[in-house]
């Protein structure tokens, strides 16, 4: 007897595979999604900084604009390690 | 006194000889031969009219009028009975009070006459006191009825309302499963009940036929659900304020939270067409969300024609529609206001919350979504989009994710074919089989917004598992830095088996054809080698092998060990009855309870099992505890981690779980360690 395939539907889940369960700023899963978002993955996605980091997009970037607007002057922080945020390349 | 008695009993006797007359008449009253029936009914008024009289100047005025009232009576029910009979679908109090018009009235009138008790002049001009006095009604041939025959008029149709009442009230069951086409027999039931009041004579007589006829071991969860249904449907006829209704959907109620597969079968005849349920009733096609929304959707429209008057207009028709609650009504049970009979609200209010009708519909999509070879969800969605108009969004969330991995699903998976070239795949000929990437799709899911899903162990074979790793790869590339996680026990296989003289195809789990494709190479294995192979745990393997068992296709005999078994390929078989088999669907069939997704009752067992040891300790203490008892026991003492936050329905559920495991028992309503 030989076995021919015609078809295979498999299932897999995605992760962003990132070093933590849940973003430090919303406190929600990484796999998950902001607050703000309806749907995770592509619409909300996931960023590190260069301190390795990383955060749901939509909530590294509130956080960036509300610090510039408190402190001019200062250099946004990343909220975990308090050292200067920057976008990993 | 024996006198009398004879000829009461002799006026009986007249009248049955004359019912065929008297129904003659009923027939012809506007035939030819009317002057004859009239001429034949005067011979007859006046044989009765002297007898009457005769008795009358005796003394014995109300007995003798007794005498003939009963027999109109016997002769109204007779035509009662005969008119409305077992047949539902044709409204018959119409005919009914025509014919009081065409028979006995006209008999009576002509008695009266002869009697001299008609001449009453006032009784037109002066207006009748009676609230049929209003009414326009009609005396053929009569151009001035007496009080007198205006007062009989009144308690031959009461008698007649009363008696089609009870009529259908006895039947009211079978009314019921024959709703919709019953209509006629319900509305004729409402108009009875609204000019006799006996509602209450309704509910007590209904419940009873409930206990006796539905809510038995014997009935289906689905049948006792469409009965529900239907009650509901027929009742907020008769009752719209839902008031009788609150009475008798309780016990159904009750019944049905006792029942396991409640809450599943709910969830399917919402969102399923009659083919998800073994009844098959109401619109070919059509679940029951849809149908309630059409039905809410005629509702609205008919509303918004009231609003195109302005709000003042429409304020007065409300305030001139209000009606009290009935006597009977409960008041801690609904408002006094006319409210809408939400049939679904009805529905949720078994299961407990909604919360709990969308975490089964959740369980039963997901299940749906996974065994799915296209990306095709168009029902699925619109089953969702009804839900939303009727739960709410929120609370669908989650049931919107799935859906929406579907659609990203098929999108990624394209791209994911369409940039991988063919030709460079490796290890496409591994295990002596052709595959390419055509065979494969795959469905990628947002695991965190999905139910439990249970995590099985298993080798794919190495041909497919390569497939796999070169389409992990390119997701990994096209998402970055997203990656893919496989399922491998998850998903849905269509495979062809070869033999020598014949193929057969069949659509299965990834366990079904890993088992099976290891006996290409080797047509007979010992379980524990195969359990090895494939990398199932024995026990596991043993019941899922049944498929191919049940299929003919493997046999499987005693090893040499006691435990272990040989399974065998059935290469040369000559029973060629097994050939044309159809395989389609057999996913479902296939071995009740092997299913992927974590049931919302095992999801809830576990979540239950902390509080398991705090009941068993209770019921040590206390003896034996009703159920909101125990409830409220749990409410008050784990309000530290995990705190208790489960419903009463939920509650139940699980202790009716023990109860099965023996661990407790139910007497009169309350619990016991099972000794
Ligand atoms: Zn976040
Ligand atoms: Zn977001
Ligand atoms: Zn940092």
């Amino acid at each position: 007897m030989k076995v021919k395939i015609l078809q295979w539907h498999a299932v897999a889940s995605w992760t962003w595979d990132a070093q933590d369960e849940t973003c430090g700023i919303c406190r929600m899963a990484f796999d998950g999604c902001c607050p703000d978002c309806k749907f995770p993955g592509d619409d909300c996605p996931l960023v590190w900084g260069a301190c390795n980091h990383s955060f749901h997009l939509h909530c590294i970037l509130k956080w960036v604009n509300s610090q510039n607007s408190q402190a001019s002057q200062q250099q946004p922080q990343c909220p975990m390690c308090r050292r200067e945020w920057q976008f990993k390349a | 006194m024996d006198e009398d008695y004879e000829d009461g009993h002799r006026f009986h006797i007249d009248d049955q000889k004359n019912k065929r007359n008297l129904e003659i008449g009923e027939m012809d009253v506007d035939g030819s031969n009317r002057e004859t029936i009239f001429l034949k009914n005067n011979y007859l008024v006046k044989n009765i009219g002297a007898v009457v009289r005769d008795l009358r100047s005796l003394g014995f005025t109300s007995m003798t009028e007794d005498a003939y009232a009963s027999a109109i009576f016997s002769l109204l029910k007779a035509k009662v009975h005969n008119l409305a009979g077992d047949d539902y679908r044709a409204l018959v109090l119409g005919s009914i009070k025509d014919w009081i018009q065409a028979v006995p009235l006209q008999f009576l009138h002509a008695l009266l006459a002869y009697l001299g008790d008609s001449f009453d002049c006032d009784s037109m001009s002066s207006g009748l006191k009676s609230p049929l006095a209003s009414r326009p009604s009609c005396y053929p041939g009569i151009d001035f009825p007496s009080e007198g025959l205006v007062r009989w008029q009144l308690r031959l149709e009461y008698f007649a309302y009363e008696t089609l009442q009870d009529l259908r009230i006895g039947k009211l069951f079978e009314i019921i499963v024959d709703y919709p086409d019953s209509y006629p027999a319900i509305q004729d039931l409402k108009q009875c009940l609204e000019y006799t009041g006996q509602h209450s004579k309704l509910v007590d007589s209904f419940i009873s036929s409930l206990r006796y006829r539905l809510l038995t071991a014997g009935a289906s969860t689905y049948d006792i659900l469409h009965q529900y249904v239907s009650t509901i449907k027929a009742l907020r006829i008769i009752d719209p304020t839902g008031v009788f209704l609150e009475a008798v959907g309780e016990p159904i109620r009750d019944y049905l939270r006792g029942r396991k597969d409640t809450i599943k079968c709910i969830v399917t005849m919402l969102t399923d067409g009659p083919g998800g349920n073994p009844s098959g009733l109401g619109n070919a096609g059509d679940s029951l969300l849809e149908e309630l929304n059409r039905d809410s959707e005629n509702q609205e429209s008919t509303d918004y024609d009231d609003d195109i008057n302005s709000d003042d207009k429409q304020a007065w028709i409300n305030a001139e529609r209000w009606e009290p609650d009935p006597v009977e009504a409960d008041p801690s049970k609904g408002s006094r206001n006319r409210r809408k009979i939400d049939v679904l609200g009805m529905m949720v209010n078994i299961i407990g919350s909604k919360d709990q009708l969308v975490n089964e519909y959740r369980v039963m999509l997901a299940e749906k979504l996974l065994n799915k070879f296209d990306y095709d969800i168009d029902s699925e969605i619109r089953t969702l989009e009804l839900l939303k108009i009727h739960l709410g969004e929120s609370s669908i969330q989650k049931c919107e994710i799935m859906l929406n991995d579907l659609i990203d699903s098929k999108r990624t998976n394209a791209n994911i074919k369409a940039s991988l070239p063919q030709p460079s795949l490796s290890g496409s000929k591994l295990g002596g089989t052709d595959v390419s990437l055509d065979i494969l799709d795959a469905t990628i899911i947002s695991s965190n917004f999905w139910p439990t899903i249970q995590a099985e162990s298993l080798n794919i074979p190495a041909s497919v598992d390569q497939l796999l790793c070169d389409y992990a790869k390119r997701f990994h590339e096209i998402k970055t830095p997203r990656k893919l996680l496989w399922k491998k026990n998850l998903g849905t296989v269509k495979l062809e088996l070869q033999f020598e003289d014949r193929n057969m195809q069949f659509t299965v789990t990834p366990v079904h054809a890993a088992i099976i494709m290891q006996f290409q190479e080797q047509t007979s294995w010992t379980s524990k080698n195969l359990a090895a192979a494939t990398g199932i745990p024995v026990d596991t393997l043993n019941r899922r092998i049944n498929f191919w068992i049940s299929k003919g296709i493997l046999a499987g005999s005693a090893g040499s060990d006691s435990d272990d078994h040989v399974f065998t390929i059935v290469d040369d078989m000559n029973t060629n009855g097994l050939i044309h088999e159809s395989s389609e669907g057999l996913l479902a069939a296939d071995e009740e309870g092997e299913r992927s997704v974590a049931s919302v009752e095992e999801q809830l067992r576990k979540e239950m099992t902390v509080y398991e040891k705090f009941i068993i300790g209770m019921l040590t203490n206390f003896g034996s505890m009703a159920l909101d008892r125990i409830h409220n026991t749990l409410k008050m003492f784990c309000v530290a981690e995990p705190s208790y936050d489960k419903s009463l329905q939920q509650l139940q559920s699980f202790l009716t779980g023990l109860i099965t495991e023996e661990k407790l028992e139910m007497r009169d309503g309350l619990y016991f360690l099972k000794k």
